[in-house]
C-alpha cells in the first residue's frame, strides 16, 4: 500500500493487436513519482503505440492502466491531460498559424480572462522555466528547441504530474540540449515524473533514472541506471535470435552498378556510394537520418543540389522516376498507401502499372497483356486474391506489398529500391518478400533496402551503410560485424 | 538600427499583406489622374458598394478559417431577399419579416453544415450546387420577375442617411465588422475557429468541440448572408432572383486575396474586408478612369487569377522545402 | 444473406439507370404522349451543348480535378467562330473555334502546373478567374452583342447542318456526338495517354513513381475539357443560329451536374464518358418529363439544384465506404 501510493503510473499486462501485427503484448510498467524514467527500444518495439494508448488516442486490448491511483478505464486525449498526464510528440501537436500563447491554452481562451490573461499566464509559465519566448510570436516562426519549450510549457499549465517525451532530442542543437536537460532536473525536482524516450542513450544515461528495454512489443527488462552499460542496452534493443526467419544469404555480389557521387540535397550531405550487381545493399539509420531522401533523390523524385550518377560505367542523369525508371530503377515506396497503390483499383490495374508504358505499343495498350501480366505476377508472387479484378484495398498489407514488388518485377528491374518492404505486414508475408528478393538478386539484379528493424536489413544485407543525420556514418558487412556496432553508429 | 529593424518589419507586414499593397498603388495611380476619385462622395459610394458583399465575406471567413468554404452565399442572399419582399407585401409586420429571412438563411447554413462537417463532403462543389439549388427556389417563388416592395418604410432600412449624409448601410457594416472582429480575435469561440483551421488533430485533441464549431460556422455564414440580402432588398426596393450570380465566388475570392487561406486557420474579419474592399476599389477607380464593364471584367479575371495562382505557387514553394 | 447485399449493391451501382426507367415508366403512366415518335426525337434533339461539354468535364473529372472555365470558353468560341465565316468562310471558322477551344484548355492546364495546383478547390477558384477572362473578351470582341447567323453573306451551311440537319431518325448533332464519344472513350481506355488519367485521379504520387508524367497529364485532361467545350459551342450556334457572349452561363454546373450524376467519381480514378452519356439522358429526360407534366421551369431549377446535391452526397457515402 505504501509503495503504491509513490507510484504516478502503474501499466500492467497491457496488450494491444493490429491487423497481422500484436503491437503490445502484456507490458507492465511502474513509474515513481519524481523520477526520469527511460524507455528505449528499437523502431517498432511498441513504444509509440503504448504511450498513444497512455494519452488516450488509442484504446488499449487488454490490461490496466492505474494513473495517480485511480484505475482508467477509458480515456480521451484532452481528459487525459486534464487528468495530469502530458504527452509531448516528436512531431509536435502545435497550431502553427497560433500564438505562443494560444497554444499554451488551446481551446482554453476565456477559462484564463482572455487574450490578456492568457497571454498572462503563458508569460508567467515561462519564465518559470526560464524561456524567454515571446508569447505573440507565431508558433511556425519558431525554432524546434523553442517549440518543445511550448510544449513543455503547456504541459505545466495542464498542472502535469507525468510528461513523456517522445524522442524529445531528435531535432536540438547540443546547447538546446543543455537546456533541455536542465528543465529535466528542474522538473524532476518539483516531483513531476518524465518519461523520457530516445535512441541516443548517451541521453539517457545523463538524464534517467530508471530504464525500460522495449522489443518486439514486449517489456525485456527494466533496470535503474546505475545497473546498466551501454553494451548491455544495445545488446538487449537488438539481441534476437534470428535463427529461421530470414532465408540464407544471397552471394552475387559482382562489378559495380551504379555509383552515387556527390550527392547534396537540403537534408544530405555528401553522399557517395557504390552498388554492385547481385547485391543487397541496407541503409539503416534511425527514422529521419535521411534513408529515404537519399533513395528519392537516386530516384529523381526530390529536388537536389548536386547529384551525379554513373549506371554501368557511363554517366547518367536522373531528373524525374520517368528518366529512372527507363533506365532500369524501380522503387517500392514507404507509405504503402499513399505513395504505392491506387486502393479504389483492381489488383490487376496495381500490378500493370509500371508495365503498361513498356506494352503500350505507339501509345494503344493491350488489355490481353495487361490481364497476363497481371496473372503471371499473381501467381510468381503468390499473391492471396479473388482473382486479378479483386479491389487492391481488400488485400491484406502483404499481398498489397507483393502488388507493388510485381509491378517492377514485371519489368525486370537492374536496380529495386525497397523503402521498408515490410512494414505492417505478418511473418509470413515477410519471408516471402525475403525470398523474392534473394530471387531478384540471383538474376543479376540489386536492391537498395531500407529498414527500421535491424535484424532484418543485418540478415538481408549483404553490405550496410548508416546514415546518421544526412550523412554516411560507416560502412559494414554484417556477416562479420556485430549489430551492436552498427547501430553505435547509426545512432551517432 | 532599431529604425532598420522598423522598416524590415514595416516590409514583411507589406508584403504578407500584398492586398494592402495593391489598394495603396491604386490610390497612387489615381493621384495621376483628373478625376472625381478623390472627393468624399466617392468615397462614400465605395464605402456603400462595399457593404453587401462585406457582411457576407465575414460569415464565410468564419467558414474559410475552419477550413472550409461556403459558395452557396450568393444564392442565399437571393432567396432571403425574395422571402422578406414576398412576406412584406402579403402584410407580415417588417421586423417578423426580415427575422424568418434571416431564419431562411441559418437553415440554409445548417443545412450545409450537415452535408461538409457531418456528412464530411468536400465544401466546395457542394455548396456550389446548393447555390444553384437556391437560385431555383428564388426563381419560383418571384416567377423569375423582380418584385417591389410595396411596404414603402422597408426601404428605410438601408436607405437612410445619417449624419447629414453617411449612409447608414456603412453603419451596419462597420457594427457587423467590429463584432466579427471581436468574435475572432477575442473570443473562445473564434479562437477554437482559428486552431480548427490551423490543426484539425491538435484542436480535437485539445478538447475543442470541433464538429459543432464547423458546423455553427456555416450557420452564421448562412445567417450573415441572408442579412446582406435583407439590406440589398431594401436598398432597391425590390427582389429579384438575379441578385447574386456572382456573388458566391467573387466573395469567396475576395477572402482568399485579403489573406484568409483556404488551407484554414490564417486571416481574419480585417484581411477579408481587405480583399472585398480591393475588389470594389478597383472597380470605382476604373469606373471613375471610364474603363469600360466589359475590360473591368478582364481585369478582375486577371486579378484573380493571379492572387489566387501565386497563394497556390507559395504553398507549393512551401512543400518543396519541408 | 448475400444475395441482399448483392441487390444492394447493384442498385446502388447502377441507381441513374434505374432514376431513368422509373421516370419513364411514371411519365408514361401519366402522359401516354411521353411514348411517342415526335417526343422521343424532342429528347434527342436536346443532346445538345451540354452533352459534348458534360464528356469534356468528364476527364477532368476523372483526373481528379475540375473545370469552371467551361463557361467562358463555350462562349468566346461561339462568338469568334460566328464572326470567323464571312472573313474565312464556314469550314475554316469552324477549325478556328475547334482550335481556339483546345487552346483555351491548354492554356488552363499550363496556368494551373505553373502555379502547382493541386487540389481541386485551388483549381475551382483559377478555373473560375480564368472562365471570367474568357468572358470578358467575348463580352469585348462583340461588344456585348448578340451575332446573328441571318445577317452573314458568307453560306453557313455547315452550321445549319449541325443544327437543324437529320440522317434518318437521327438528328445530325447527335450522330457528331455518338462519334466523339467512341473517340474519347477509345482514347480513355485503351491508350496510354487515357490510362494516365485514369491514374492520375487514383493516386498521382504513385503514377509519378511509377514514372508517367503527371504534368503533362493534366494539361491533356484540360486541352480534351477545351475542345469538347469548343464543340459544345459551335453545336449552339448552329442550334439557335446566333452567338451571345454570354451564352456559357450555367454550363459549368449543368456540366459537373452531369459528370456526378451519371456516376463518376468527384475523387477521381473511375468513371467513364457513357457513364455521363447517362447523367446527361437523366437530366435531358427529368426536363422532358415534367415539362411533360406541366411542371413550371423553375421548380425544375430546383430540381436539377436538388438531384445535384443529392448526387454528390451519395458519391461521396459511396467513397467513405471505400475507406
Amino acid at each position: 500500500m505504501e509503495q503504491k501510493k509513490d507510484l504516478i503510473l502503474k501499466v500492467s499486462g497491457v496488450t494491444k493487436r493490429f491487423p497481422g501485427v500484436l503491437a503490445l503484448n502484456n507490458v507492465s510498467l511502474e513509474i515513481p513519482k519524481g523520477v526520469v524514467y527511460g524507455i528505449v527500444g528499437e523502431n517498432g518495439a511498441g513504444k509509440s503505440t503504448l504511450m498513444k494508448i497512455l494519452s488516450g488516442v488509442y484504446e488499449k486490448d487488454a490490461g490496466t492502466i492505474e494513473f495517480d491511483g485511480e484505475i482508467i478505464e477509458h480515456t480521451t486525449p484532452i481528459q487525459a491531460l486534464r487528468r495530469g498526464l502530458s504527452i509531448i510528440y516528436q512531431e509536435f501537436n502545435l497550431v502553427n498559424t497560433m500564438t505562443v500563447g494560444e497554444n499554451i491554452f488551446l481551446g482554453r481562451f476565456s477559462e484564463n480572462g482572455g487574450m490578456k490573461g492568457t497571454h498572462q499566464k503563458a508569460r508567467e509559465l515561462l519564465d518559470s522555466i526560464g524561456s524567454k519566448i515571446d508569447t505573440y510570436s507565431l508558433v511556425g516562426d519558431l525554432s524546434a528547441s523553442e517549440m518543445q519549450m511550448v510544449e513543455i510549457t503547456k504541459a505545466l499549465s495542464f498542472h502535469s504530474k507525468l510528461i513523456i517525451m517522445d524522442e524529445p532530442s531528435s531535432s536540438l542543437t547540443a546547447e538546446e540540449l543543455k537546456k533541455l536537460g536542465d528543465i529535466i532536473v528542474q522538473l524532476r525536482g518539483q516531483g513531476i515524473s518524465i518519461i523520457y524516450i530516445s535512441h541516443k542513450l548517451d541521453e539517457i544515461f545523463e538524464y534517467c533514472n530508471i530504464v525500460t528495454i522495449m522489443r518486439d512489443g514486449c517489456v525485456i527488462d527494466t533496470k535503474s541506471i546505475e545497473e546498466l552499460t551501454r553494451s548491455d542496452m544495445i545488446a538487449k534493443m537488438v539481441g534476437r535470435t534470428i535463427e529461421n526467419e530470414y532465408p540464407p544469404r544471397a552471394h552475387f555480389a559482382g562489378e559495380p552498378l551504379l555509383e552515387v557521387r556527390n550527392l547534396n540535397t537540403s537534408k544530405l550531405h555528401n553522399i557517395n556510394f557504390t552498388l554492385h550487381k547481385g547485391e543487397i545493399l541496407g541503409l539503416v539509420g534511425l527514422v529521419g537520418a535521411g534513408r529515404t531522401e537519399i533513395i528519392r533523390a537516386i530516384y529523381g523524385a526530390d529536388k537536389v543540389k548536386s547529384k551525379e550518377l554513373i549506371m554501368e560505367g557511363k554517366p547518367v542523369t536522373v531528373n524525374t522516376p520517368r528518366d529512372a525508371k527507363a533506365l532500369g530503377m524501380g522503387l517500392v515506396p514507404e507509405d504503402r498507401k499513399q505513395q504505392g497503390l491506387i486502393l479504389r483499383f483492381s489488383v490487376g490495374d496495381n500490378i500493370t502499372m509500371a508495365a503498361l508504358s513498356r506494352i503500350a505499343k505507339r501509345g494503344i495498350l493491350n488489355r490481353r497483356k495487361e490481364r497476363e501480366i497481371a496473372k503471371r505476377q499473381i501467381e510468381n508472387l503468390s499473391i492471396k486474391t479473388p482473382g486479378a479484378a479483386t479491389k487492391v484495398l481488400n488485400l491484406s498489407g502483404g499481398n498489397q506489398q507483393k502488388c507493388i514488388v510485381g509491378r517492377w518485377l514485371e519489368l525486370d528491374p537492374k536496380i529495386l529500391i525497397l523503402d521498408e518492404p515490410t512494414r505492417g505486414i505478418d511473418v509470413g508475408a515477410k519471408y516471402e518478400i525475403y525470398v523474392l528478393m534473394n530471387k531478384i538478386v540471383e538474376q543479376g539484379g540489386a536492391i537498395i533496402m531500407i529498414s527500421s528493424e535491424l535484424p532484418e536489413v543485418l540478415s538481408m544485407s549483404n553490405r550496410v551503410l548508416t546514415i546518421c543525420d544526412g550523412r554516411i556514418t560507416g560502412e559494414f558487412s554484417p556477416e562479420e560485424v556485430d549489430a551492436s556496432v552498427i547501430m553505435d553508429k547509426a545512432i551517432g | 538600427m532599431s529604425t532598420k529593424s522598423v522598416l524590415i518589419k514595416t516590409k514583411k507586414i507589406l508584403l504578407k499583406q500584398k492586398a494592402v499593397l495593391a489598394i495603396l498603388a491604386m490610390i497612387v495611380l489615381m493621384l495621376f489622374f483628373d478625376t472625381q476619385f478623390f472627393t468624399v462622395y466617392n468615397w462614400l459610394n465605395i464605402f456603400r458598394s462595399v457593404t453587401v458583399q462585406g457582411i457576407i465575406a465575414m460569415g464565410v471567413t468564419m467558414t474559410v478559417l475552419c477550413a472550409a468554404c461556403d459558395l452557396s452565399v450568393g444564392g442565399t442572399m437571393c432567396l432571403s431577399g425574395v422571402i422578406a419582399v414576398l412576406m412584406i407585401n402579403f402584410g407580415v409586420p417588417i421586423p417578423i419579416a426580415c427575422l424568418c429571412a434571416l431564419l431562411s438563411g441559418a437553415l440554409v447554413g445548417a443545412v450545409n453544415g450537415f452535408l461538409v462537417v457531418h456528412q464530411r463532403t468536400e465544401p466546395f462543389i457542394i455548396t456550389l450546387g446548393m447555390g444553384t439549388l437556391l437560385k431555383g427556389i428564388s426563381q419560383l417563388l418571384t416567377d423569375a420577375h423582380p418584385i417591389a416592395c410595396t411596404n414603402m418604410s422597408f426601404m428605410q432600412i438601408a436607405n437612410t442617411k445619417i449624419l447629414g449624409q453617411i449612409p447608414i448601410l456603412i453603419l451596419y457594416m462597420l457594427v457587423i465588422f467590429l463584432l466579427f472582429f471581436w468574435i475572432l480575435r477575442f473570443t473562445n469561440y473564434g479562437r477554437n475557429c482559428y486552431a480548427i483551421g490551423g490543426n484539425y488533430e491538435v484542436a480535437k485533441y485539445s478538447g475543442i468541440n470541433t464538429l459543432a464549431i464547423k458546423w455553427s460556422a456555416f450557420i452564421i455564414s448562412g445567417a450573415m448572408a441572408a442579412l446582406a440580402g435583407i439590406l440589398l432588398s431594401s436598398r432597391m426596393n425590390s427582389a429579384s432572383s438575379v441578385y447574386g450570380d456572382n456573388t458566391g465566388m467573387l466573395v469567396n475570392c475576395g477572402v482568399v486575396i485579403g489573406g484568409t487561406s483556404f488551407a484554414g486557420g490564417v486571416g481574419g474579419a480585417a484581411e477579408s474586408f481587405i480583399g472585398i474592399f480591393v475588389l470594389q476599389l478597383m472597380t470605382n477607380c476604373m469606373d471613375c478612369l471610364g474603363i469600360g464593364s466589359y475590360v473591368q471584367e478582364l481585369l478582375q479575371g486577371i486579378i484573380i487569377v493571379l492572387i489566387l495562382g501565386f497563394d497556390c505557387y507559395s504553398r507549393l514553394k512551401k512543400r518543396e522545402h519541408a | 444473406m448475400e444475395k441482399t447485399i448483392n441487390v444492394k449493391k447493384i442498385v446502388l451501382q447502377n441507381l441513374v439507370l434505374l432514376g431513368i426507367i422509373v421516370l419513364c415508366i411514371v411519365t408514361a403512366i401519366v402522359e401516354p404522349l411521353f411514348l411517342t415518335q415526335d417526343n422521343f426525337t424532342n429528347i434527342l434533339r436536346q443532346f445538345g451543348p451540354l452533352s459534348f461539354a458534360a464528356l469534356g468535364m468528364t476527364y477532368v473529372i476523372i483526373g481528379g480535378f475540375i473545370d469552371l472555365s467551361v463557361v467562358g470558353t463555350i462562349s468566346l468560341v461561339g462568338v469568334v467562330t460566328l464572326s470567323l465565316i464571312d472573313p474565312i468562310g464556314q469550314a475554316g471558322a469552324l477549325f478556328c473555334g475547334l482550335l481556339l477551344g483546345t487552346f483555351l484548355g491548354f492554356l488552363n492546364g499550363v496556368i494551373l502546373v505553373k502555379f502547382g495546383a493541386m487540389t481541386q478547390a485551388e483549381v475551382l477558384f483559377i478555373t473560375y478567374g480564368m472562365s471570367s477572362i474568357f468572358g470578358a473578351i467575348a463580352l469585348i470582341y462583340t461588344n456585348s452583342e448578340t451575332e446573328h447567323m441571318s445577317r452573314l453573306s458568307n453560306p453557313y451551311t455547315i452550321f445549319t447542318f449541325i443544327g437543324n440537319g437529320k440522317i434518318g431518325p437521327f438528328t445530325a448533332s447527335i450522330i457528331l456526338f455518338v462519334i466523339a464519344l467512341i473517340i474519347i472513350e477509345w482514347f480513355y481506355r485503351k491508350t496510354l495517354w487515357g490510362r494516365q488519367i485514369a491514374l492520375m485521379g487514383g493516386n498521382k504520387t504513385a503514377a509519378t513513381l511509377c514514372g508517367y508524367n503527371m504534368k503533362k497529364t493534366l494539361v491533356l485532361v484540360y486541352t480534351i475539357c477545351g475542345l469538347f467545350a469548343a464543340m459544345g459551342s459551335i453545336v449552339l450556334i448552329s442550334r439557335v443560329t446566333t452567338a451571345s457572349p454570354v451564352a456559357g452561363a450555367g454550363y459549368e454546373t449543368d456540366a459537373i451536374m452531369s459528370v456526378v450524376v451519371g456516376g463518376t467519381a468527384l475523387a477521381g480514378g473511375t468513371g467513364s464518358g457513357i457513364r455521363t452519356v447517362l447523367g446527361v439522358l437523366l437530366i435531358i429526360l427529368l426536363s422532358n418529363c415534367m415539362n411533360m407534366l406541366g411542371v413550371s421551369t423553375y421548380l425544375q431549377t430546383i430540381m436539377k439544384g436538388l438531384v445535384l446535391v443529392i448526387a454528390i452526397w451519395l458519391d461521396n457515402r459511396k467513397e467513405q465506404q471505400i475507406h
